[in-house]
């Protein structure tokens, strides 16, 4: 069932390595924009706070599906990319595709943000600045770093749903996993194997995605409780 | 500054929640090494007055002087430097849990460059041994007694060599065994000269420690005076009947 793999192995390689890196870019401008729009949100400045609460609800409240598409074709008017072929799909594809990941994945990571730093208690900020330290530091040293132990879980699940989701690329002709697989399929007159294949490997990745995060907890959690 | 003179001043001070007028009109003034207690029944605006004093509490009337200078009128920058000389001593300790204890303490210092890292770090050790707590420089809040982390944040406050240490009910959140060690660490605070004002509903201790006791109610001070004062002599009513509640 699986003969197809001695000849068709490297697409699969090329469509993993693909997936890969559109999700690393898209988690880190996931986690950028989250942290960009999360100050927003909390912001005293009504305006910036209206306008990170707009885009958080158009991201969420719309398909990742039209997202990509619609910052494929816009970018693509605006955005000089010169058509470099990268990993089996052109840098002009792969380009607004990752940051279309980052701006969907923003939203939610700017909502995971939120909720860990309402969590961490009013006085660590009131001792920070009762120090005399400023709100930035305040926020930037004290609040985040613990805000962050405690939003990981979900954090560790945006990451592995952005994964995923990343398989939407594939409407815009970003030759990733599930692109390659389908390309497979449509050569086989088959698409069972390969999808089958697809899927293992979108398993593999999350599932050690997961295990990279349980451990960072873990390391995270161990530290707090040293005695001496 | 010379002995006897004011490092605080407080007039006309009055603060609202919404249309809860939680302070009335309070002034008083801490002169340099005094120790002044606040007494007063929960909701009686103890913790907010104090909290206005370093500007945690904003958008109140008055005036609050901290050697001279404006508190309220302060920009960012001036406050900064007003509260790093204002150290506070909450009732929940409020350490940083993902800092060591010397972290904890030389954070701000390295931050706001009053001093060097090494600098830091010796004072550090130095206020450790002060609050007896030498051991424990690498330990993790979590892993420490309410009151070994009550000594740390007293620790953490004077490592910016404040002029005045504002103390808010430090030993309400303490199992008993506990309270005697932090109040001892107060005490030799006080000898020090350090310039203290303190909320507490340890009278004893207040009866020992005060210069000056202002005992507030609904808002205002009620009553004011030496310990000797409130806890012996006064005819105020309110200040007897919750004084016998309390003893
Ligand atoms: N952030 C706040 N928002 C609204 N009301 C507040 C706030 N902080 C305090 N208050 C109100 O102000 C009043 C005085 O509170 P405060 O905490 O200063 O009293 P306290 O004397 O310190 O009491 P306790 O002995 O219980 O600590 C109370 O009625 C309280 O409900
Ligand atoms: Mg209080």
């Amino acid at each position: 069932m699986f003969d197809f793999l001695k000849q068709y192995y490297p697409v699969f390689v090329e469509g993993t390595a693909q997936t890969i890196i559109i999700s690393i870019i898209g988690i880190m401008i996931g986690i950028l924009l989250g942290l960009i729009f999360v100050m927003m949100r909390l912001s005293k400045i009504k305006f910036l706070s209206y306008i990170a609460r707009v885009y958080i609800a158009i991201v969420r409240g719309t398909p990742a599906m039209i997202q990509v598409m619609l910052i494929y074709y816009t970018l693509s008017k605006v955005l000089e990319v010169p058509q470099i072929q990268f990993l089996g799909s052109g840098l002009d594809r792969v380009i607004p595709g990752s940051i279309a990941l980052g701006i969907n994945s923003g939203a939610y990571t700017a909502e995971i943000f939120r909720s860990g730093i309402i969590s961490i208690s009013n006085g660590q900020t009131e001792a920070g600045l009762s120090l005399g330290l400023s709100d930035r530091t305040t926020m930037f040293s004290i609040v985040l770093p613990q805000a962050v132990r405690n939003i990981l879980p979900a954090l560790g699940n945006e990451f592995i749903s952005l994964v995923k989701e990343s398989s939407v690329l594939f409407y815009i002709g970003v030759q990733e996993v599930t692109a390659q697989a389908l390309g497979v399929g449509g050569t086989l007159y088959d698409f069972v194997p390969p999808l089958i294949v697809a899927a293992l490997i979108y398993f593999v990745l999350t599932f050690i995605l997961s295990q990279l995060m349980q451990l960072l907890e873990k390391k995270m959690g161990r530290k707090y409780l040293r005695s001496n | 500054m010379s002995a006897g003179e004011s490092i605080i001043e407080v007039s006309s001070l009055k603060k609202a929640f919404g249309d809860n007028v939680v302070l009335k009109d309070i002034s008083f003034d801490v002169k340099k090494s005094e120790k002044v207690v606040l007494i007063g029944p929960s909701g009686s605006g103890k913790s907010t007055l104090l909290r206005c004093l370093n500007r945690l509490e904003d958008d109140y009337e008055g005036k609050v002087l901290f050697e001279g200078e404006n508190v309220n009128g302060a920009s960012k920058e001036k406050l900064r430097l007003l509260r790093q000389k204002m150290g506070m001593v909450f009732q929940q300790f409020n350490l940083f849990p993902h800092k060591t204890v010397l972290e904890n303490i030389t954070f701000s210092p390295i931050k706001l460059k009053i001093a060097t890292p090494q600098e830091a770090i010796a004072h550090a050790h130095e206020l450790l041994k002060q609050v007896d707590l030498s051991e424990k420089a690498d330990a993790y809040p979590q892993s420490l007694s309410g009151g070994q982390q009550q000594r740390v944040a007293i620790a953490r406050a004077l490592a910016m060599n404040p002029e005045v240490m504002l103390f808010d009910e430090p030993t309400s959140a303490l199992d008993p065994e506990m309270v005697g060690d932090v109040l001892g660490v107060m005490e030799r605070l006080a000898k020090n000269g350090m310039t203290m004002i303190i909320v507490t509903h340890e009278m004893s201790f207040a009866q020992n420690i005060a210069d000056k006791v202002l005992f507030m109610d609904d808002g205002m001070i009620a009553d004011s005076g030496t310990a000797k004062h409130i806890f012996k002599e006064t005819n105020n009513t309110r200040t007897q009947s919750f004084l016998s509640k309390v003893m």
